[in-house]
């Protein structure tokens, strides 16, 4: 049985509810599960960069082989070196953290300048973008990168700006579709009408305005995938290399262990994955649900 | 004269249709009690601007009311000659509605279950019994399937002819009757290819072709162009006189309402405000005329008016917002009838339906004692 | 159809171009010893090195490259001197198997799902735990859940799925692929947005209103609302993941030592054999294009508006 309820008296002003009743319950954790996870995150990336971390995390502790978590100090454990695996795990962050910052700000910021060009002027213009955009997608990313890394070094520096490149389409195609979506409710004519610059149309009422929540949910989804390219990409062997710690190669490094029966050191930088990558992804479903208010209650 | 004896083809009564605005937290009383009547061969025209819940209360009927909460009371009897039914029927057990002052303010419903009794009740009835048609006939045709395919569908569904030659025949015979050109052709189009008018013949056509009792026909005219609406209109008479179904006509459009009704209700704000025979509500004695059919009447410039350029006569105020429903009279606030001995009444009391005249119902304080 | 396929050819030509530019611009004597590996024989090589004093342009070395590669000359690898062709056809259709095997796992969990939630309405209540699952899913790295499968089949079903793709007989080498197959399917990442796409759409065409004539005639719902909601949907969807599916392929290969594509390319990416990974960037990106040019087919064949044009 569902209810309805009719507030009694006068009828309740939308903007003035509290922030519980006016979204879905299910966004607002969504939202607070993810901004939680960005929070671990750039935590994680400070302890990181200045190593305050509770142990070295490429000492070898012999001693103390595959700890389970909650041991003696070691707070989720320690591998099949006897390292210290949360402290592996952040010092992981570094890996992705920066490079992950570059790709989408290159996607975004191409992006953007791309849709603006291609949805405001339309005709050969936008032929010509769409064309580019069909190119860049038509390729897998992870053989694109493994091809860049054939004829350069497999720097991960590069490897993001090839990331960001690949990551350009959606964001181009995103924002034109919304341009040609506003077109048609004809704001924009009118304030060209009004006799506003373009340019004030465009970054004003058209970016800021309208594609906010667009721009910042290709950002949380952005930085969903490049942590799963590095991730991948380090898992494969490319990038961070051992003894340093990345995730990817937490994982990899653990596979004959995990066959094994020894689930911990793989398992351990898997789930990392897992709810990091479920973070970004959740802030941005929620993030968009909210913004764009797709919900029923 | 309402038959005795055999029950009327269609008998809604007090059928209450309601939405919920979620970021308002309150419902839109979209149908809010109405009751009318279709009889046999006759055709019931239910006029009133767009928001009087006119549509609403035919979608209801067809039992295609989705959102919730939907349908939440009354009672819609069909009685042909074929079958009998309440079409709502054992329906009032997946819902409970608490009031306060008269107003609905909380309702509990099972819409899974209400959706799915709903549909055992009229899964056999759509389309065989009860056929609809609706507005912008090009949007409502499949643009996929060919207009022949959609028409022996139907034929195949509702008829006899379940043979691809025999529902074949049928069809274009019928594509015939509703008078389109080239009913061949037609047959094998899609409908992006046809004009509105040609779609909205083939969409009577193909609700006619299982020869129904009644045909709802929800504002058939609108979205199609001035000459063409009259054209339809007067295909809607002829097949009327020749096939003598009953339909329940909804349209804003008095015009076409006049031409084709035999009794006419008046809605306003979710409710019924005037019922009768078409001589009568759509008559010239404004004195026994609720005072919003009387306006609606006179903001349709005649012949005269537009040969002198008078200016246009309009209806004071915004049409009424079902959200905020005003406690008294809905019509209230706009009415340019209410006289000093009444008005109290007018802004704190619902009036009721008064027979005023045999065969004539009206909502107005005026009349009531 | 024509300009389809014209755009299709446009875009591989654009595609070719960047492969070509990448290792262009790439530092060393990648280029010349690629071109040369195009050549047939030692003392052929030779004798061009000499002829060709002078520097080519970058045009022409560009032309002749795609000459070689349009009569199916990929050049030689580095690691193994042999042509690279005859190499990529083998992984390739291995590949395609792998691709090809985990689109049906996918649309097989994805198409119920979507379609059990657009016929509940409600855009949370009972879908949210599928929802969630689908995220989860689409979360887990692809890698870890191929250690997963394969601990799985070998505790549990003593089944070990990492044997050499001989040709087994038909029941067991049937077996050894749905592994992979199934993994990829998941772990793709791609479940949760073709749930949710495939979703939206079906709810989108439930609500238009030629499904609503099709309820008020009685006649099934579903046989309206399929073209538009669901068969258009699918094609464009996977068509769309495509490049993402072949991508997780690379990873699936590496887990579970499946000889495809894309552990060719880890290895070439591995030791620098370039013709090697430009043969395959090709052809990755020929599987999209002809994905692509699949599913505009279907459209236009199912649509009559498009058909007239």
């Amino acid at each position: 049985m569902k209810k309805y309820t009719q507030t009694s008296g006068e009828i309740g002003d939308f903007s003035q509810l509290p922030i519980w009743q006016k979204y879905a319950l299910v966004d607002l954790l969504y939202v607070a599960y993810g901004l939680l996870i960005v929070a671990l995150v750039l935590v994680s990336y400070v302890l990181g960069m200045f190593n305050l971390l509770p142990h070295d995390p490429q000492q070898i502790n012999i001693e103390l082989l595959m700890a389970s978590p909650l041991s003696d100090g070691y707070l989720l454990g320690t591998d099949f070196l006897g390292r210290d695996i949360l402290s592996r795990l952040i010092m992981g962050i570094q890996a992705y953290f920066l490079p992950g910052l570059l790709a989408i700000s290159i996607s975004l910021i191409v992006g953007v300048v791309l849709g603006v060009l291609s949805g405001y002027r339309g005709g050969r213009i936008e032929t010509v973008i769409v064309y580019f955009t069909n190119l860049i997608d038509s390729f897998p990313r992870l053989v694109l990168i493994l091809l860049v890394i054939a004829a350069f070094k497999p720097d991960i520096y590069y490897i993001m700006i090839v990331m960001g490149i690949t990551g350009i389409p959606t964001v181009t195609t995103a924002i034109a579709n919304k341009i040609r979506f506003l077109a048609q409710k004809s704001f924009i004519e009118a304030a060209i009408a009004l006799g506003l610059r373009t340019r004030v149309i465009i970054m004003k009422h058209i970016l800021w305005y309208n594609c906010r929540a667009l721009l910042i949910i290709q950002a949380t989804l952005g930085m969903g995938e490049a942590i799963l390219l590095e991730t991948s990409l380090s898992y494969l062997g490319f990038g961070v290399q051992e003894p340093v710690s990345s995730w990817g190669n937490m994982v990899q490094s653990g596979a004959n262990y995990f066959l094994q029966g020894n689930f911990w050191p793989s398992t351990a930088p898997a789930l990392a994955i897992l709810f990091t990558i479920l973070g970004f992804n959740l802030l941005g479903d929620g993030l968009n649900n909210i913004l764009e208010d797709r919900r029923g209650r | 004269m309402t038959a005795a004896i055999t029950p009327p083809l269609l008998k809604i009564d007090n059928l209450r249709t309601y939405f919920y605005a979620r970021s308002k937290h309150s419902f839109v009383r979209a149908v809010d009690g109405v009751s009318l009547e279709v009889g046999h061969s006759e055709t019931v025209g239910v006029v009133g601007e767009s928001g009087s819940g006119k549509s609403i209360a035919a979608m209801s009927v067809m039992g295609l009311i989705s959102a919730g909460p939907g349908v939440i009371g009354g009672s819609i009897k069909f009685a042909s000659h074929r079958v009998q039914k309440n079409l709502l029927e054992g329906l009032d057990k997946f819902v409970k509605v608490e009031e306060q002052h008269g107003r609905v303010m909380v309702v509990h419903k099972d819409d899974s279950g209400w959706q799915n009794a709903s549909e055992r009740i009229m899964g056999s009835l759509r389309g065989k019994e009860i056929a609809m048609i609706f507005q912008n006939p090009r949007a409502s045709l499949n643009p996929y399937i060919t207009v022949g395919e959609q028409l022996t569908e139907a034929i195949r569904l509702h008829t006899a002819n379940k043979s691809p030659k025999e529902s074949t025949e049928r069809a274009l015979y019928w594509l015939e009757r509703v008078k389109i050109d080239s009913p061949r052709l037609r047959f094998d189009s899609y409908p992006s290819a046809m004009s509105g008018g040609m779609c909205q013949r083939a969409m009577i056509a193909m609700a006619l072709s299982s020869e129904p009792s009644l045909l709802i026909a929800d504002e058939p005219t609108t979205g199609l162009d001035a000459t063409i609406q009259s054209k339809i209109v007067d295909l809607m008479e002829e097949l009327k006189s020749e096939t003598g179904i009953s339909t329940l006509l909804i349209s804003h459009d008095i015009s076409v309402i006049s031409r084709l009704a035999d009794r006419v209700a008046v809605m306003y704000g979710g409710a019924v405000v005037e019922y009768g025979s078409a001589q009568l509500v759509l008559g010239e004695d404004a004195s026994i005329k609720h005072p919003y059919t009387a306006a609606l009447l006179a903001s349709v410039p005649s012949e005269q008016k537009i040969r002198d350029k008078d200016n246009l006569q309009t209806i004071d105020g915004d049409v009424l917002d079902t959200i905020n429903v005003p406690p008294g009279c809905r019509f209230f606030a706009r009415c340019n009838q209410v006289t000093p001995e009444i008005k109290e009444k007018c802004a704190t009391h619902h009036p009721d339906l008064r027979e005023i005249a045999p065969g004539h119902q009206v909502r107005c304080w005026r009349f009531n004692g | 159809m024509l300009k389809e396929l014209a755009l299709a050819f446009l875009l591989l030509l654009g595609v070719s171009f960047i492969v070509f530019a990448i290792l262009y611009a790439a530092p060393g004597d990648q280029l010349n010893v690629l071109l040369e590996g195009q050549l047939p024989t030692p003392e052929v090589r030779a004798g061009v090195r000499e002829a060709l004093g002078v520097a080519q342009s970058w045009y022409g070395q560009y032309f002749s490259w795609l000459l070689g590669v349009l009569s199916g000359n990929f050049g030689t690898s580095i690691r193994t001197g042999l042509p690279v062709g005859p190499e990529l056809l083998s992984v390739s259709l291995n590949t395609l198997y792998l691709t090809l095997g985990s689109m049906l796992v996918t649309l097989l969990i994805a198409i119920p799902i979507a379609l059990y939630a657009s016929a509940r309405g409600h855009l949370v209540s009972i879908s949210w735990p599928l929802t969630m699952l689908g995220y989860v899913i689409s979360a887990l790295p692809v890698f870890w859940l191929g250690y997963i499968a394969i601990y799985i089949s070998i505790h549990w079903f003593n089944f070990f799925p990492l044997a050499s793709l001989g040709r087994q007989s038909d029941v067991n080498g049937w077996l050894y692929t749905f592994v992979p197959v199934m993994v990829l399917g998941l772990g793709s990442g791609t479940i949760s947005e073709v749930i949710r796409n495939l979703r939206e759409e079906m709810t989108r065409v439930m609500a238009e209103d030629y499904v609503r004539t099709a309820r008020a005639k009685g006649a099934s719902v579903w046989r309206h609302a399929f073209k538009e909601g669901l068969l258009i949907p699918v094609t464009e969807i996977i068509a769309a993941k495509i490049p993402f599916i072949l991508g997780g392929a690379v990873i699936v290969e590496q887990v579970f030592n499946w000889p495809g594509m894309g552990r060719m390319a880890w290895q070439a990416a591995q030791d620098r054999d370039f013709s090697v990974i430009m043969g395959i960037a090709l052809i990755a990106a020929t599987f999209v294009r002809l994905g692509s040019l699949l599913q505009r087919t279907i459209c236009a064949a199912v649509n009559p508006q498009h058909a007239r044009e």
